[in-house]
Order: C-alpha cells, then structure tokens, then sequence
C-alpha cells in the first residue's frame, strides 16, 4: 500500500521532514509498502469481530444507543525509539516523584506554599483539595499510586506533558489488549522486531497495590461504579489479571472502622481499596449523600489507618489543570532538578494579564475548563465556530478561573488506516507510571489517535481510536 | 468468594441451563403435536408452557396455541421472561456482572450467543426451522458447559456456577416427567401407539432415549423409564444424577455456612439413593414428584440465604 508523507510543518512518527523513514519505523514502512489492501481489511475485520466478541467496548456518555461501541483500533502501530523511551521514562519518573511529594506537603507541612511558588489559594480553594487529608499519615507518603501522563509530541520533536491523571487514569486495558490483538493478528513482525513486552503490567501493578499497604500480605479488591460505567470493562480485565476480587459498594461494609467484603463465608477484612470512583463518591456519610456507589464509613476507616485507598483522597488537587503550570516548579522545589519533560505554556484565565490574552487570541488557542476531563468541555479555536468561540468567551469572562489556555500545539502524525488507503493522523501517549516500594512502568502506554483528518482530539468518548505502541529496545 | 458474585454465576448457569432444557422441550412438542391428531395437538403444544408454569403469561399475549405462536413465543418474544431470547441476555447479563469470576473463554461463549441471537429476527423464526434454532441453543449451552470445564479454576466460583445447573436440571427433570407421565399414563393411551410416543416423547424431552435404549433395549415399560429418570444413577439428568452433584459441590464449600442447605441436600439424595421403585410406586408417582420440586426449592432457598444475600 501507498505511504503519504504529512505535509511538511508537521513531526510525523514514521517520516523524517525530508520525506525519508525514521530507522525505527524502516521495517514496518517496508512491510506496509509490500501489505495488500484487501488482506489488511480482512486483518481490520477480524480485529473487530475479535473485540467485540471478548466484549472490550466502550460505554459513551450521553449516548443513548450504543451502550457498548468498540474503541476504532487501527493496524498500523505507534513507535518510539529507545532513546525517545529513555528521556521519557526518567522524565516520567521525576515528574510523578514530584508530583507524590507535592500532595505530601499539601496535605502536611505547606512547604511550597510558604516558599512563594504556588499560592496558596490555588491549592487551597480547589475543589479537589479534601481537608480530611491533612495530617493524616498514608503509607510509604504514597498519594498517586498509579499515574497516567498524557504526552505529545510537538511540531518541534520534542515531547510535552499535555494533562497528568492522578485520580482514576483508565486505558491501560487497551495497552494490554491492542498488543495481544497485534500479536495475534501479525506475529512475523514480533518475531523480527525488538518490540518491548508490556504484558506483565498486571504483575507490577498488584506488587504496587500490596505495597500501598505496610501488612505483609494484604487483602487487596478493586473498587468499581459496577457494569454501567464507561471503563468497566477495565476495571474487570485487571481484577482477573491480578487474581483480586471485583467489588462494587454493595460488597463492601464498614464495622469497628474496618472494611469488610461480603463472601459466601462470611465478612472478610479488606486492606487496600483499588478504587476506581472519584472521591466524591466513596463515602455517603462524609461526602456526596446521594452516591450509591460508595461505603457509609469508609472514609472514617481511611482516616483511622485501617484501610488504603489507591490512588489517595484528595490526589486530584495535583492534576487540576490550575495546578498544571506549577509542575516544573515542582521538580525544581522538591527534587532540586531540572524538569526532563517540557509542560506546554498555559495562560491562566484568573490572572488578569493572561485572561486578556487569551480573550483576545481565542481563535488561536485551545481552552480548557480546569476541572474538565475527557475533552468535555473544550474549545480548539482554530477549528471552532464563530458561535462557539462566542460562547466560551462569555463563560471565560464570566468565571476566569475556571479555564486555563495553551498554544494549539501540532501532534505529531503517524500513518493510520482510514477510508482512502494509509494517512496521516495526530495522536497522543499515555504511559501509566506506578508508584510502590520504587517507581515502575512497563514500557508502553495507551496511543491515541484522531481519526478525522486534521483533528487534534483523540479522547476515545470524542470518536478517537487506539493503536499498539511499541517501545523498541534496540 | 463475594456473596453477589455467587449469586450471578448461580443465576448465570440456571438461565442456560434452562435454556437449554426448553429448547428440548419445544423441540419434542412440535413433533409431538405433528403425529397427533387435531384434537391432542393443542395439549401437546402446552407441554413447554405446562412444565415451565407459564401458560397464563402465554395466552396473555396470544390468542391461539399454535406452532407458529409457541415458537415465536418462547424463542424471541421480548415479553416473555422464559424466551431464549431473555435467558440469553439475562445470563449474560449475570456473566457481564462477574466478568472478573470467568475465564476469557466462558465469558465469550455467552458473549457471542448474545450477539448471534440478537441477529436473529422474528421473521425467521417459524415452526418449520425450531429444530435449528432448538440445535443451537443446545450447542451454545455445550459451548458454555465445555468452556467452563476446559478453562475454569476449580475454585467457589466453579462450585456456584455448577450449582446453579444442577438446581435448575432437577428441578427441571421433575417437572418434566410429572407433565409427561401425567400425558402418558391417560387410560385411553395404555394400549395403543399414543402411549408409545408419550413414553418416547418423555426420554427425548431429557436426553435420555438412546441411554434407556443402551440399558433396556427397545422393550419401554413405563417402570422403567421412571426407575431410569428418577432413580438412575449413570443418566446425567435424572433426579438422583443431579442430587448426587449437589451434595459433592455443597460439601466443596468450606466454612461454616450452609449447613441446613447440605443437610437437606444430602437427606433428599439419601432417599433416592437408597430408595427403589416400589418406594416410589407406594407414594405415588406425582405425589413424590411434587414433594422433590418443594424440597429441591428449600434447598435452593437456604443456598441463596446462606451464601448469597451476603449478611454481615
């Protein structure tokens, strides 16, 4: 099949600015050149029937119809050279070190704060920031167990932090199974190829878990809002990697300040909650009175040291996106280093300077509402309509605080199977950085690409697809 | 293991299993209702509503017993809870709920039942191609059944599941042969070919012609045809076969709970184990069914009561 070089001002994964391959990509250019059309379609096809039928779909929001639609995964894998995975696993490495230390002293001492660096109404005002944390000791001062940092590469080459996930960062099911598909689907690559495994994150990910807890051997059950939740397939995938129990709230009942689970033989003492509910959520008791999701008392047993919750209540406030801009600071302050990992400039709507700015190039920016996620609530002013710009600018205007904007940055590109053959398409990268007795990551993570030509928005809830990511180790 | 995850691979494994066990139902009725005369043919076709307890809910919905309606009834109707349409999606409902409980293999096998049967229209559905449908929800039951004992840990979740197959085949068995007996053993059918059939009609509803054919040869003596249903050990779906299952998996359960279930699973066995027919004959052929059905519905209750309302 025919491979198109991108237009020129773009990073593209596969081809150098003058149009020739990559090194790392020299092998698959080939064999994409060689590939039949009709037999990658019948590939594409089987992938599909192979998905649905093992039930890896995905729940949209404020989709009626489909309940379960299945993610677009395309053929054509993402990959990153080693000494691209190098840089990015130190980078990944100190930024979520940092961002660990950072809820520590939020929640402790407020050594940052004093220091000037970020003000204190930032932190303190923020509507992820839990009182109920202060002071309260977790173990190993462990808040982001498990971190998912959105990662793109720009027009320049170098790669940029986009948004860090610390609450309940989902997609590394898709890691795991896009991986499998490909080996199922074209084992002859793998066989020439020196593609990193990722199939032992399960592995590293309930060594994280036991180590979220001091007891030498502890209960460890996953938390789930139950089947109609948008990532539950997920969150039944890693139950069963990991030999844990899937609970929902109903499963579990607090007694004497200790959690139990309901089993056929009788109640069982719980030790760490893998939870997959915002905080909000958890505790009707304590928290949001309405939820049906959570346990009545367990944040009462959270607080009294009987139970651990990975990720920690309150995490959140390090992944505000009014937080964002400080995570630099951050590095420097706690670790005494140089950021490894670039942010991307943001503008902050509270200040006056920056809200004025952006008022006045909104047709050139991205915004974003600080607390939105899943690329809900966002505007692309280069693609957007006149009314929206309109819109966002009146609800800048009439809550500053509530969004910050950044330079519309050019994703790098990477071939993708779309209907005319093999294109180009921006994509992103999140790679899952967990946080135990020391820091891990396997090298992978969940690329994301944008199917329409030009869009820069590869949210999976927003018609984005997956590709296989391969780390090549040589 | 978790009380609600107990519950949905009992509930998962009951739904096909009776899926299973109607389609065999529906299957031998509509031969049934060919060879009889016009007059039987609506009491044959009320056999499956009869043993399933649903004849009410059916005329409900349709005005007429006739093949036609009974297939679309218990094949597609949305209405109708028992259709194989609603147990598949209930049971993989069920199996969607303990995901995290089941191998890749059983989860798909329900999976893609689910997917296939939504495929299906009423369109296709007609009295003249139930044999097909009735062929595969048996095979997408064995598929299930196979996957489970190829692929599953031997752990409570595999003891759930396959209590609830076994809870829902006795009941089932019994209920079977109460209606059919009641069928075959009409004076006016003693003698003559109807009552053949009738006894034929009663084995193939349960899998267990070519097995009566394998121990007594063609010669059918209704004693014998019940000894084998009732009493049989070596049938996997005679009351005892099924009585023998649930006492070796509740004994699997450990811990302390349960025990009224295992007592009275294992006192019911006992009786059919070591019970004969003139037993069985000296209670009455019905009288003894009806009171299996209520102990089998007590045991079940405890089980649930015990394991899977998950008190505290």
């Amino acid at each position: 099949m025919q491979l198109k070089a991108p237009a020129p001002h773009l990073y593209d994964e596969l081809f150098t600015a003058n149009g020739d391959v990559r090194p790392h990509y020299q092998f698959i250019a080939q064999w994409l050149q060689a590939a039949e059309e009709k037999r990658m379609a019948e590939k594409h096809r089987e992938a599909n029937a192979l998905f649905r039928r093992s039930g890896i779909t995905f729940n949209v929001y404020g989709d009626t119809e489909g309940t379960d639609r299945l993610i677009p995964f395309d053929l054509i894998p993402r990959i990153l050279s080693a000494s691209d995975w190098e840089l990015l696993q130190a980078g990944l490495r100190q930024r979520v070190n940092a961002l660990n230390r950072f809820v520590h002293d939020i929640y402790h001492e407020h050594e940052i704060i004093r220091a000037g660096i970020i003000p204190a109404e930032h932190v303190f005002a923020n509507a992820q920031y839990q009182p109920v944390m202060q002071n309260l000791k977790v173990p190993r001062n462990l808040y982001a167990h498990i971190a998912g940092i959105d990662i793109i590469r720009h027009s320049d080459g170098q790669f940029y932090v986009l948004e860090d996930n610390l609450r309940c960062p989902s997609g590394v099911s898709y890691m795991l199974e896009n991986r499998k598909m490909m080996m199922r689907l074209f084992p002859e690559l793998f066989a020439e190829l020196p593609v990193a495994p990722v199939d032992h994150y399960p592995v590293l990910l309930a060594e994280t878990l036991k180590a979220a807890s001091l007891k030498p051997d502890p209960e460890v059950v996953l938390l789930t809002p139950g089947r109609f939740n948008s990532a539950y397939f997920e969150h039944a995938f890693l139950a069963r990697q990991m030999g844990i129990e899937l609970v929902e709230g109903a499963d579990l009942f607090v007694r004497d300040g200790k959690v139990f689970m309901r089993t056929t033989a009788g109640p069982r003492q719980v030790d760490v909650i893998y939870r997959r509910i915002d905080d909000d959520y958890l505790d009707p008791l304590m928290l949001n009175p309405d939820s049906t999701l959570g346990v009545p008392g367990l944040c009462a047993a959270y607080r009294a040291g009987n139970v651990v919750l990975t990720n920690a209540m309150g995490t959140g406030v390090a992944d505000d996106k009014s937080i964002y801009p400080y995570v630099p600071d951050m590095v420097r302050f706690y670790l005494g280093e140089e950021p490894l990992l670039k942010n991307v400039p943001t503008w902050q709507c509270r200040k006056e300077d920056d809200c004025k700015y952006v008022l006045e190039n909104l047709a050139d920016l991205v915004v974003k509402e600080t607390q939105g996620a899943g690329g809900y609530g966002m505007l692309i002013g280069p693609v957007a309509s006149k009314a929206e710009i309109a819109h966002f600018r009146q609800a800048i205007r009439a809550r500053p605080d509530n969004y910050i904007a950044q330079p519309t940055l050019s994703l790098s590109t990477c071939p993708t199977f779309v209907n005319s053959g093999i294109a180009p398409r921006h994509l992103d990268l999140r790679p899952f950085v967990l946080s135990g007795k020391k820091v891990q990551m396997v090298a992978g993570g969940l690329t994301r690409v944008a199917l329409e030509e030009g869009s820069l928005v590869v949210n999976s809830s927003q018609g984005g697809g997956t590709k296989d990511t391969w780390i090549m180790e040589r | 293991m978790l009380s609600q995850a107990a519950d949905s691979l009992y509930w998962m494994a009951r739904y096909l299993e009776r899926a299973e066990n109607q389609a065999r139902l529906l299957d031998v009725s509509l031969n049934m209702a060919m060879i009889d005369t016009p007059e039987d043919r609506e009491a044959q076709l009320a056999v499956p509503l009869e043993i399933a307890g649903t004849r009410e809910l059916y005329d409900a919905c349709y005005q007429e017993l006739t093949p036609k309606n009974l297939v679309q009834c218990m094949v597609l109707d949305r209405n109708y809870p028992d259709s194989t349409y609603n147990l598949i999606r209930k049971a993989r409902e069920n199996a969607h709920h303990v995901r995290g409980n089941l191998s890749a293999d059983v989860w798909e096998s329900i999976n893609s039942a689910w997917l296939e049967i939504q495929d299906f229209s009423q369109g296709d559905v007609t009295e003249f191609n139930a044999s097909w449908l009735s062929d595969w929800t048996r095979e997408r039951s064995h598929l299930f059944r196979g996957a489970a004992y190829g692929t599953m840990l031997r752990n409570d979740a595999f003891l759930f599941l396959r209590l609830g197959t076994f809870i829902e085949r006795a009941n089932n068995t019994a209920r079977t042969i109460d209606v059919r007996f009641t069928q075959a053993s009409l004076p006016e059918h003693e003698k003559d070919a109807r009552g053949f059939f009738e006894w034929t009609a009663l084995l193939h509803s349960l899998a267990a012609f070519e097995a009566y054919q394998n121990l007594y040869g063609h010669n059918l003596q209704p004693l014998n045809i019940l000894e084998l249903l009732i009493l049989g050990r070596d049938v996997p779906r005679s009351l005892q076969a099924c009585m023998k299952e649930i006492v070796e998996l509740l004994g699997q359960i450990d811990g302390p709970r349960g025990r009224s279930a295992k007592r009275l699973a294992n006192s019911l066995h006992a009786n059919l184990r070591y019970g004969d027919h003139t037993y069985i004959a000296d209670r009455g052929v019905e009288e003894y069914l009806k009171d299996f059905i209520h102990r089998v519905d007590r045991i079940a209750h405890e089980m649930q009561r015990s394991y899977m309302e998950g008190q505290a």
